[in-house]
C-alpha cells in the first residue's frame, strides 16, 4: 500500500533538496514526483515561514533558495561544516569566559579566522572570505548564540592553544586595531590602504599629499576584472574626483561627502572581494550559481556606490571654475607621448 | 552670423592635449579652432559618453603601465579593454618611464590625467553651448546605414546624431579630426549613400552638415 506523504514531510523533503544549492520549481517538481502547482504551493508556504526565498522569478522559471540565516548571503555550507563552525565558536567563547572576558562579534570572528588559518588546527578547509572588515568565517559569528560542541576535533587541544594565544596577544587591543593587524597578517594591501585612507581623513587637518599617496597606491592595487569593470572604474572615478576637487576647494570642506562616498564604494568593493574569494573555492566555482546568491547584493551596492559617486562629482562640478591649470613639468613627457591618442581605434 | 559647430570627440581631445610650442600640427589646429570660437559649439550625448569612455580608458592604460613597471612580465595584451592602438601607447609610455620609481611615476601619471580631465570638464562647463540628441533618441536605422560605410559604431552614432539634428536646423559645421573615415571624399560618398538609401527617417532631400575636417584644413 502506498502511503501518502504529509504536507510536513513534503516540506522537509523540499528543504533537504535545497540544502546545497538553489533549485527551480521544475527541478524540485521532478525530485518530488509532483506537479508544478502543488510544488509551488508548498514553496510559497515555506517562503511565508521564512525558510526559503525566491531568488529569480521569470514566469514559470522560479528559483528558490533555502534560508539558514547563519551564513553570509545564505551561502550554503555542509552540515559537517556547520557543526565544525559552531563547535569552534563554542570553544572560543568558552576560552574567553575562562579568561574572564566576553568576546564581541569581531573578536569571535577574528579568533576563528586565526584558528582556521593555522595549519595545526586541521580546520583549514572551513571557508573564510574577505568582506567589509577583512577576513571572516563564512558562517556568521554571532555572540548571542548558545553554541555547543557538536563535533569532535582531532586537534582540539592545539585549537584551544591557538585561541588562548590569540586572546592574550589581543586582549588590550581595540576592535579596529585587531582588524588592521589582520589585514597586515594576511597581507591584503587593498584593506590596508582602506585603513590608511580612513585614518588620514579622520584627522582634523588633512595632508593632501599623504592622502594622494594612499589613493595612488589604491589605484594600482584595485582589481581590474573584466567581469566587474565597475570596481576599477568607480575607484578610479573616486580618486580622480578627489584629486580634481582639491584644485578648487579645500578637501576638508567636503569631508562628510568624501567619507560617505568612500563608504559606499568600499561596500561595493568588499562585496566583490567576497565574491572573488569564495569563487576560488572549488565548491563555489560555478559562477552562475554564485550569481544567484550574490548577484542582487552586488547590484544594489553598485547602484549605491554609483549614486554616491555621482553626488561627489556634482559637488566637484559645482566648484569647477575656468582657471588655467598648467601641467607640472615632469608630466610633460607623458603628455607628449599621449598627444596623438584620442581613444579611437 | 557664424555657423554653429557640431564637434566630434577627437577635436575636443586634441584641444585638451594642447601644450604651447610642443604640440603636433593637428592638436594646434583643434586648439585654435576652439579657442578662436566663432558660432555656437554643439556636441551630442554620444560624444559626451565617448569623452567619459576616453577618460576611463586613459586610466586603464596608465594602470597597465604601472603594473608593468611593477612587474616587467605583466602583459598588456591580456587586458581586453585595450585596442592594439592603446597598447602601442602603453608600450611607449612604459619604455620611456620604466626607470622611474613606481611611486613617483604613479603621481606623474595621476597628475597628468587629472589636468587632462579637468580641461575636458572646463570645456563642457564653460565653452560648450548645447548638448543634443539624447542616446535613446538616436535613429538606429540611420546608424546602421552609416555603418555600411564606417565600421566604428561610436563614430556612426555621432554622425547619425549630427545628421538627425541637421534635418531640424540651419546648416551647421561638422568639425572633426578623423583622417581615415571622414576625409572630404569619404564624406561625399557617405552623403550620396544616404541620399540613395532613401531612409524613411530622413526627408526626401536630406540636409547634411558642412564638413570641416581639420586634418585637411590649412
Amino acid at each position: 500500500m502506498v502511503t501518502r506523504k504529509t504536507a510536513e514531510q513534503i516540506k522537509e523533503e523540499i528543504l533537504f533538496h535545497l540544502n546545497n544549492e538553489p533549485i527551480s520549481i521544475e527541478q524540485l517538481r521532478k525530485k518530488l514526483d509532483s506537479n508544478w502547482s502543488t510544488t509551488n504551493n508548498y514553496l510559497e508556504e515555506l517562503s511565508r515561514e521564512g525558510k526559503v526565498k525566491e531568488i529569480i522569478s521569470a514566469d514559470k522559471a522560479k528559483i528558490y533558495q533555502r534560508i539558514f540565516g547563519d551564513t553570509y548571503f545564505d551561502i550554503p555550507i555542509s552540515l559537517e561544516e556547520r557543526k565544525k563552525f559552531r563547535t569552534l565558536f563554542s570553544l572560543i567563547i568558552k576560552k574567553y569566559k575562562e579568561m574572564n572576558k566576553i568576546p564581541n562579534k569581531t573578536q569571535l570572528a577574528k579568533t576563528a579566522v586565526k584558528v582556521i588559518h593555522s595549519p595545526e588546527s586541521g580546520l583549514t578547509e572551513l571557508p573564510t572570505v574577505w568582506y567589509l572588515y577583512g577576513l571572516i568565517p563564512l558562517m556568521i559569528a554571532d555572540t548571542s548564540q548558545d553554541y555547543q560542541e557538536e563535533f569532535v576535533f582531532e586537534h582540539k587541544q592545539k585549537i584551544i592553544n591557538i585561541i588562548e594565544v590569540f586572546i592574550i596577544e589581543n586582549q588590550d587591543k581595540k576592535t579596529k586595531q585587531i582588524q588592521k593587524e589582520q589585514h597586515k597578517e594576511y597581507n591584503d594591501r587593498l584593506y590596508q590602504l582602506s585603513d590608511d585612507f580612513l585614518e588620514l581623513i579622520g584627522k582634523n587637518s588633512w595632508d593632501n599629499n599623504k592622502i594622494f599617496e594612499v589613493l595612488n597606491e589604491f589605484f594600482i592595487v584595485c582589481p581590474l576584472n573584466e567581469e566587474f569593470k565597475e570596481v576599477f572604474n568607480f575607484t578610479e572615478r573616486f580618486i580622480s574626483t578627489i584629486r580634481k576637487l582639491s584644485h578648487f576647494d579645500k578637501l576638508e570642506n567636503n569631508k562628510t561627502k568624501i567619507l560617505l562616498t568612500f563608504d559606499a564604494l568600499w561596500k561595493f568593493i568588499a562585496t566583490y572581494k567576497f565574491y572573488e574569494t569564495i569563487s576560488l573555492k572549488r565548491k563555489f566555482s560555478d559562477k552562475n550559481l554564485l550569481n544567484l546568491y550574490l548577484g542582487n547584493a552586488i547590484s544594489v551596492r553598485k547602484s549605491c556606490a554609483e549614486e554616491s559617486l555621482s553626488d561627489l562629482y556634482s559637488i566637484y562640478l559645482s566648484k569647477l571654475d575656468n582657471k588655467e591649470l598648467e601641467l607640472a613639468p615632469e608630466t610633460e613627457k607623458v603628455r607628449e607621448i599621449m598627444q596623438g591618442w584620442t581613444g579611437g581605434d | 552670423m557664424n555657423k554653429a559647430s557640431f564637434l566630434d570627440t577627437n577635436v575636443i581631445i586634441h584641444y585638451v592635449n594642447y601644450k604651447e610650442n610642443k604640440s603636433i600640427d593637428i592638436i594646434t589646429k583643434c586648439y585654435s579652432y576652439i579657442s578662436d570660437k566663432q558660432g555656437k559649439f554643439i556636441i551630442c550625448y554620444a560624444t559626451l559618453n565617448e569623452l567619459f569612455d576616453v577618460i576611463k580608458k586613459r586610466a586603464i592604460i596608465y594602470k597597465e603601465v604601472l603594473a608593468k613597471v611593477e612587474n616587467p612580465n605583466h602583459s598588456f595584451e591580456k587586458n581586453k579593454s585595450l585596442s592594439k592602438r592603446d597598447i602601442s601607447y602603453a608600450e611607449k609610455l612604459y619604455l620611456t618611464n620604466k626607470q622611474i620609481e613606481l611611486k613617483k611615476l604613479n603621481e606623474i601619471l595621476a597628475s597628468e590625467r587629472e589636468i587632462f580631465e579637468i580641461k575636458i570638464e572646463q570645456f563642457l562647463k564653460y565653452q560648450l553651448d548645447e548638448k543634443v540628441i539624447p542616446i535613446e533618441t538616436i535613429n538606429i536605422e540611420l546608424v546602421n546605414k552609416i555603418r555600411e560605410i564606417i565600421l566604428n559604431y561610436a563614430d556612426c552614432k555621432i554622425l547619425a546624431s549630427a545628421f538627425q539634428l541637421q534635418n531640424e536646423r540651419d546648416i551647421f559645421k561638422f568639425v572633426t579630426a578623423d583622417k581615415t573615415d571622414l576625409d572630404p571624399n569619404s564624406y561625399e560618398y557617405l552623403k550620396e549613400h544616404l541620399e540613395l538609401s532613401k531612409l524613411s527617417s530622413l526627408s526626401k532631400k536630406p540636409k547634411f552638415p558642412e564638413l570641416v575636417n581639420l586634418m585637411f584644413e590649412n
